[in-house]
């Protein structure tokens, strides 16, 4: 009872991922500004943007639905720190792990793109709107290729489950080198997920403010903010167990520092992205992602799959 | 023969009455005043016979007597002509010319705002440039206008200043 | 609001991809805009009623403050057009001032633009380097007029401060560091690929539409019209140098950043030729305070198109009637044909893509200050000093960066 008390609230859970998903949101921050040529953020801005949003009055719009406008961003925050138990972080076996952890981890990370609709639906505000109904177009775009990426991996690791295809991949090193191709899917997509550049059309300022977020203010913002940057966290740390070669049999210490410059890595790439491109139009966005990130992912699913054959 | 000149040879073949009307002021710029009647008819040539495919502005004055207006046209090679006509001060009203420039719109709304010259055949739409709540028959740039006690910011300042003071006090 | 399944969104007054209060009403149908309503006027000041209540002297700096970034353009025009009605014949050296600081004017202003538009489609990096540069520009503007924005150099008669030799190295220099990033930038247009796609076929103006609506500036060269006052109608001293009129066949916000891009280049070379003849003599001659009465149209190729003024003078100090026809009025028509059937997405880049400046389009009444009367003097090269140790108090401190960069840019 207690130790499960410790892993939801103190480490890997909530705690641990309020510092890190901070910590990520001051890199992401920082490592953009200087490769604009800024200076960026100090380290602690993040925590005193936190602390500052949390002193700060909570507005709900008249119009907006009241319980689903301050429901919304505590259930975003509740799904990513729940999908974040199932990722192994200590050592490659993940606090609670079950065969079918993967499904379970993808659709917990969908709930918080289903709150920024809602919470921006039930804002009744039209730029929230507006934000919402693009944020639900783009799930239907970017979901199919980072879920058959995803797929492909494990189709190779023959499990469902995330502990042991990060077991697998510590096993056969090598073989991460097989899904480079379905990493860099999974990457894009998952700026996609992020809404960040250049897919941060749901929240687009120079179009509609700030999308889903335009009536949100003080706590609740505070939550919403605190949950993109935890699953920042945990979308990274997804990719890194997924893709990356992991524990390779070191002590747990040592698979936790590995770990962690593997998401530093994945967040270095996705601030890099970010800064290099300009925003898509929606269409463009679900172009590109039909029309070669999914028939891309069902190369990489075939290619793993002939290699599965080959390999046994 | 310059271009100004030719523009006025033809002008004044066309239209004899203008013949010592037009005025070359200098390279590139023609003025040449013409009565109410007859602006349509000279503006009609010029935009259809002459190339004048640019309309750059339209000016709205008050001289006093009269109100006046000024249509700059402009064509490729840069010559400038600047037609202006003259209405009565009692009932200005001219005929819209955004049959030939859809861009005249603004400027006319502009004559009726700050002139209140009337333009027959301009479609609806916004005022421009002054507030919804400028008085509808107030016309700042005329030269008699004095700002009055319905004028939107008359008191402006001093009035909110003499507020917060009795507030303070 | 529901039934037809349209969307009506309020883009203005107050809106983050607007710069200036204006109102756009835009109806969306998904995202498609299907009808689109412009209100304009929220800047009117009442410029050109002030101007008749002013001295010619005093109008010069009003007219300079009609706009914020084509300050010179609007001031210079008024200068031209009361000089013409005056009779005065400008010295040879206060033509070519005034033509640099134009030509500088335009670097700062198309700089601006650039960074402005790759924030509309999403692209900050793009804005991050391109203000950057843009700060060599305005440096150069403060060194030789003493100001960054309104620069205060016209005067009737020609210019207030004179170009010293030694400031003359200073602007070479800056224009070869700008003349290398410009073409980076035009190295990065032609080739980032999520940037073209957002720039081109955006916001189409065909060369019939451009006639037909009265484009200037870069939006109508963009649509392939040879059309520039500084070719067809030159004034100060632009019938003494040879440069370009930039065209492009794009017809697109593509076509608009290319034709901005390369005309940074011809602003270059002007500005080069320009520093290498300038001629000797005095910079300004004595104008009359009592201005004789006549009209003149003066008209000037400002950054953002023709920039029209009429002046009409009644023989005393002060002017009869000023028009100001700034460009964005001449081009603010054509924005609404060139978003029918297009993307809400693209609406601030192709509202962005005519340089939109509503402060100009509406002019407006200048402040009086009633207190801050102070005389003081503050030195351009201190204030900066001064800012410097400010910020290096709030712990930000950009020194070594800036060593790094000055490296960099030497190599």
């Amino acid at each position: 009872m207690l130790k499960a008390f410790f892993h939801i609230f103190i480490f890997p859970g909530l705690l641990f991922l309020f510092f890190f998903g901070l910590l990520a949101e001051y890199l992401d921050r920082k490592i953009c500004a200087r490769l604009q040529n800024r200076i960026g953020p100090p380290w602690f801005q993040p925590f005193a943007d936190f602390l500052k949003l949390l002193g700060k009055q909570d507005i709900v719009p008249g119009e907006a639905d009241t319980t689903v406008f301050k429901l919304m961003p505590i259930l975003a925050l509740t799904a990513t720190v729940t999908a974040y138990l199932y990722i192994p972080t200590w050592g490659s076996q993940a606090v609670y792990s079950f065969n079918g952890d993967l499904i379970v981890v993808l659709y917990l990370l969908f709930i918080p793109t289903m709150t920024y609709f809602l919470g921006g639906w039930y804002s009744r505000s039209i730029y929230s709107m507006v934000g919402a109904v693009r944020s639900l177009t783009q799930l239907f775009a970017y979901e199919v290729p980072l879920f058959l990426t995803i797929l492909a991996s494990a189709l190779l690791a023959n499990t469902w489950s995330l502990s042991e295809m990060t077991h697998f991949y510590a096993g056969h090193p090598g073989y991460w080198a097989f899904n480079l191709l379905g990493f860099t899917i999974a990457l894009i997509s998952l700026l996609g997920k992020l809404e960040k550049v250049p897919f941060d059309i749901p929240e687009a300022e120079t179009e509609i403010v700030a999308g889903t977020f335009t009536e949100y203010g003080g706590r609740l913002l505070a939550l919403f903010r605190l949950s993109m940057d935890i699953e920042m966290v945990v979308v990274a740390s997804l990719l890194a167990a997924v893709f990356l070669p992991f524990g390779l049999h070191l002590p747990s210490w040592a698979c936790f520092i590995g770990y962690l410059v593997q998401v530093f890595l994945i967040i270095f790439l996705i601030s890099l992205l970010r800064s290099i491109f300009a925003r898509l139009r929606l269409d463009q966005m679900i172009n590109l992602c039909w029309k070669y990130f999914a028939p891309l992912a069902f190369l990489q699913v075939l290619i793993n799959l002939i290699l599965k054959g080959v390999l046994s | 023969m310059t271009q100004e000149e030719k523009i006025k040879q033809e002008l004044s073949e066309n239209f004899p009455f203008l013949k010592d009307a037009i005025i070359i002021k200098r390279e590139r710029r023609i003025f040449l005043d013409v009565a109410i009647e007859q602006c349509s008819e000279v503006f009609d040539y010029l935009v259809k016979n002459m190339q004048f495919n640019k309309l750059s502005a339209i000016t709205g004055l008050d001289e006093g007597d009269s109100l006046a207006v000024i249509y700059h046209l402009s064509r490729d090679g840069a010559t400038l002509f600047n037609l202006r006509t003259r209405l009565s001060r009692d009932n200005p009203s001219i005929n819209s010319v955004t049959p030939y420039f859809s861009s005249a719109d603004i400027y006319e709304r502009e004559l009726m705002d700050l002139l209140g010259i009337k333009v027959i055949g301009l479609p609806e739409g916004h005022r421009y440039p002054l507030a919804d709540d400028w008085p509808k028959d107030d016309f700042p740039l005329r030269k008699d206008w004095k700002s009055k006690e319905n004028t939107p910011g008359h008191k402006g300042l001093a009035s909110t200043r003499s507020a917060q003071e009795g507030q303070n006090a | 609001m529901h039934d037809s399944g349209d969307i009506k969104i309020p883009i203005g007054p107050q809106h983050p991809a607007l710069k200036e209060p204006e109102s756009f009403l835009v109806t969306l149908h998904g995202e498609k805009i299907t009808a689109f309503n412009v209100k304009i006027g929220y800047n009117h000041r009442g410029i050109e009623k002030a101007c008749e209540e002013r001295t010619y002297i005093q109008d010069v700096y009003l007219v300079e403050r009609v706009c914020g970034i084509c300050s010179h353009s609007h001031s210079t025009c008024f200068v031209q057009a009361v000089e013409e009605i005056a009779g005065i014949e400008l010295p040879a050296r206060a033509k070519y001032i005034r033509t640099i600081i134009a030509e500088l004017e335009r670097i700062h202003s198309h700089l601006l633009w650039l960074g402005v538009a790759g924030h509309e489609v999403g692209f900050d990096t793009l804005l991050m380097y391109a203000w950057r540069d843009r700060e060599v520009v305005m440096d150069i503007l403060a060194l030789l007029t003493g100001n960054r924005v309104n620069y205060g150099i016209n005067t009737i008669g020609g210019v207030r401060r004179d170009i010293k030799t030694e400031n003359i190295q200073e602007v070479l220099k800056g224009m070869d560091i700008l003349e290398e990033r410009t073409k980076y930038y035009i190295g990065v247009a032609q080739g980032e690929s999520t940037l073209i796609k957002r720039l081109s076929g955006v916001g189409k103006l065909s060369y019939e539409d451009a006639v037909r609506l009265g484009a200037v500036g870069p939006t109508a060269r963009a649509s392939g019209i040879e059309r520039d006052v500084r070719h067809d109608d030159p004034y100060a001293a632009y019938s003494e140098v040879t440069f370009k009129v930039i065209t492009d066949k794009h017809c697109d916000v593509y076509g608009r950043t290319v034709v901005r891009l390369k005309e940074l280049l011809e602003c270059y070379s002007i500005i080069r030729q320009l520093l290498k003849k300038l001629p000797e003599g005095p910079v300004t001659i004595k104008a009359p305070r009592k201005i004789p009465q006549g009209e003149a149209v003066s008209r000037y190729e400002a950054p953002r198109g023709e920039d029209l003024h009429y002046v009409r003078s009644n023989g005393t100090e002060k002017p009869d009637r000023v028009k100001i026809r700034p460009p964005t009025l001449a081009n603010i028509q054509a924005v609404s044909h060139m978003l029918q059937d297009s993307y809400l997405a693209d609406l601030p880049i192709v509202i962005a893509a005519i340089d939109p400046c509503f402060s100009c389009t509406d002019r407006m009444v200048a402040l009086k200050s009633q207190h801050s009367r102070k005389k003081d003097v503050v030195l351009w090269e201190k204030l900066r000093l001064d800012g410097i140790a400010w910020h290096r108090k709030q712990g930000s401190d950009f020194s070594a960066l800036n060593k790094k960069l000055a490296k960099n840019l030497e190599r």
